[in-house]
């Protein structure tokens, strides 16, 4: 009590004290620790047995940078990005398609939709790589003639098999993303004198992205575990290069182990794409962008040391 | 002299459902012209046919002397195209209950942006241009903010500048302070208050009597899809004529 009096009438002219920081003992989380402990002990565990297996891990590493794992990482990669680029393009116009008034272009992207979504991936790329029984040409008159089996190499048999049905994925995902954007922005673009056409482009798309960008890194990391299915059309990626290697030389459940470390690489890399992908379209819709890891850091031994100062000056 | 806005038996259908039974009237250029009534009576379903968000079934619309969304050769009405419906539109303002912003743009950005895709003006001049509208509505200060970090009051003012970018010859407000915190309506109305002093045409959906009153030139009392009452708005509100009016603004007053 007496302190209290002692804080309402005591300064005259001298700042109030500011009011003292609550310290209190914070809630002991037991439990937090016990998991961490069970957690340890398992993983313990299971690395022992892969250990203890009969398994030669010292061949890993010593072909974790062999020339042809890596080409096959290469090329793993370069499909994959070819193929979602195929895949992105043409899902958005399909989208565009399904969501026109015209009922002709509309049906055609449904039918597109349901072929490609409706088929296995594994069966769609056996059927690019032998569409050869069907046209035995390709003839483009005077830009391109050529025999099927010339024209159709494994690398175009796999970009078509993966892209064209990525495509009917992505034109879903872009479908839910245009829907997603509030009727009031088409209109107010429309009230403004804007045509269909640059509505969709500067103020639908960029705010569909928001809800197009998320599913659509799911798909891409899909996608890089889809390719090791171009097996089937005799592409050289990484799975073939590690079963390739792991017959010469490096023992085969080895490289397959090698080929696991090295899709978990890239899709680590990409996830964290992904991450700041999503930051950027955030724009407008946050008030505040969610920092990145790095300032989460920065921000972390920023206050560390302003406690450090405050803790001084108090003491 | 045309009229800006002129109904001729204008009615509207959304399925079974008549929205509007035949609606006259007449908006003179430079006229501020306020529409009330209850909700659901139609005012804001035929503000947006104005400007052909909404199409009408029966009748004629003309602004400025054109027919809304339709060109007529003899007796013969012949739809108008996307592009041609949109080229109608730059010519008419129009601001939301719910504001609309684009939330991906700064404000300043948003105001810019139909004068340089639709009127291909340079980014420069359309900048320059959109800072000194946003001066107008008081909002210099605020051209870098996205809507999500302006107040209700201060996006429903940028979407007014915005309107007002594309330099048109009318304006439409369809309730543009119902969304708003009470504290925020007057610097809304104070802008709009402006801009009719400015000698803009403007049709006005709103429940801001007192607005009508002191700014207004015309006013029309809609009810059930009809227009019931017609006059000067300090008339019309102070002497309402029609017993649905004078139930209707002794609720609202």
């Amino acid at each position: 009590m007496t302190v209290d009096i002692d804080k309402v009438t005591g300064p005259s002219g001298a700042p109030a004290p500011a009011p003292e920081a609550i310290k209190a003992i914070q809630v002991r989380h037991y439990g937090r620790w016990v998991s961490a402990v069970i957690a340890l002990g398992l993983l313990g565990l299971l690395v022992n047995a892969f250990a203890q297996g009969k398994v030669n891990w010292g061949t890993v590493p010593d072909y974790s940078f062999d020339k042809d794992i890596l080409k096959g990482v290469r090329n793993t990669i370069w499909l994959t990005i070819v193929a979602m680029a195929l895949g992105v393009a043409l899902g958005v116009v399909l989208a565009v398609m399904r969501l026109s008034k015209n009922p002709v272009t509309a049906s055609i992207a449904w039918g597109y939709i349901w072929f490609f979504r409706g088929t296995p991936v594994y069966v769609q790329l056996l059927l690019w790589f032998n569409l050869g029984l069907v046209f035995e040409y390709i003839n483009l008159g005077p830009i391109y003639q050529d025999e099927w089996a010339d024209f159709m190499t494994p690398f175009l048999a796999a970009l078509l098999g993966l892209g064209l049905n990525e495509a009917a994925y992505m034109a879903e995902i872009c479908r839910a993303g245009i829907q997603s954007v509030d009727e009031g922005q088409t209109e107010a673009s429309h009230a403004l004198g804007m045509s269909q056409a640059k509505t969709l482009r500067r103020v639908v798309l960029p705010q569909a992205m928001r809800v197009i960008v998320p599913p659509t890194g799911n798909e891409f990391i899909n996608l890089l575990k889809t390719t090791s299915l171009v097996i089937a059309v005799q592409y050289y990626d990484l799975l073939q290069a590690a079963t390739n290697v792991g017959q010469t030389s490096g023992g085969t459940v080895e490289m397959l182990f090698l080929a696991a470390i090295w899709y978990l690489v890239v899709t680590s890399v990409l996830s964290v794409g992904q991450f700041y992908l999503e930051r950027r379209f955030a724009r407008g819709s946050l008030r505040q962008l969610p920092p990145t890891p790095w300032q989460k850091v920065k921000a972390n031994v920023g206050s560390l040391s302003t406690r450090g100062t405050k803790g001084g000056g108090g003491a | 002299m045309t009229a800006m806005v002129k109904a001729e038996g204008v009615h509207k259908s959304f399925g079974a459902i008549e929205v509007l039974k035949g609606i006259d009237l007449e908006v003179a250029p430079r006229e501020v012209f306020c529409l009330i009534g209850p909700s659901g009576s139609g005012k804001s379903t035929f503000l947006r046919c104005i400007n052909h968000l909404e199409k009408i079934n029966v009748g004629r619309l003309y602004v400025d002397g054109d027919l809304v969304g339709y060109r007529q050769q003899g007796n013969r009405l012949y739809e108008l195209r996307d592009r041609e419906v949109a080229a109608q539109r730059r010519d008419i303002g129009m601001v939301f209950q719910r504001f609309n912003l684009f939330p991906h743009m700064t404000a300043v950005e948003n105001v810019m942006e139909a004068p340089v895709q639709v009127k291909r003006e340079s980014k420069a001049v359309a900048r320059e241009r959109a800072l000194k509208l946003l001066d107008r509505v008081g909002l210099a200060d605020k051209a870098g903010n996205y809507p999500a970090q302006l107040s209700g009051g201060q996006q429903q003012r940028v979407a007014i500048a915005r309107a007002l970018a594309m330099e048109p010859k009318l304006m439409l407000f369809d309730e543009p302070t119902s969304a708003l915190d009470p504290e925020l309506v007057g610097d809304v109305l104070d802008v709009m208050r402006d801009l009719a002093e400015s000698g803009m045409t403007m049709i006005v959906v709103t429940h801001e009597m007192g607005f009508a009153r002191e700014v207004g030139d015309a006013l029309v009392f809609m009810d059930d899809g009809v227009v019931v009452e017609t006059g000067h708005p300090r008339e019309v509100l102070t002497n309402p004529q029609h017993e649905r009016t004078k139930s209707f603004l002794s609720k609202v007053l």
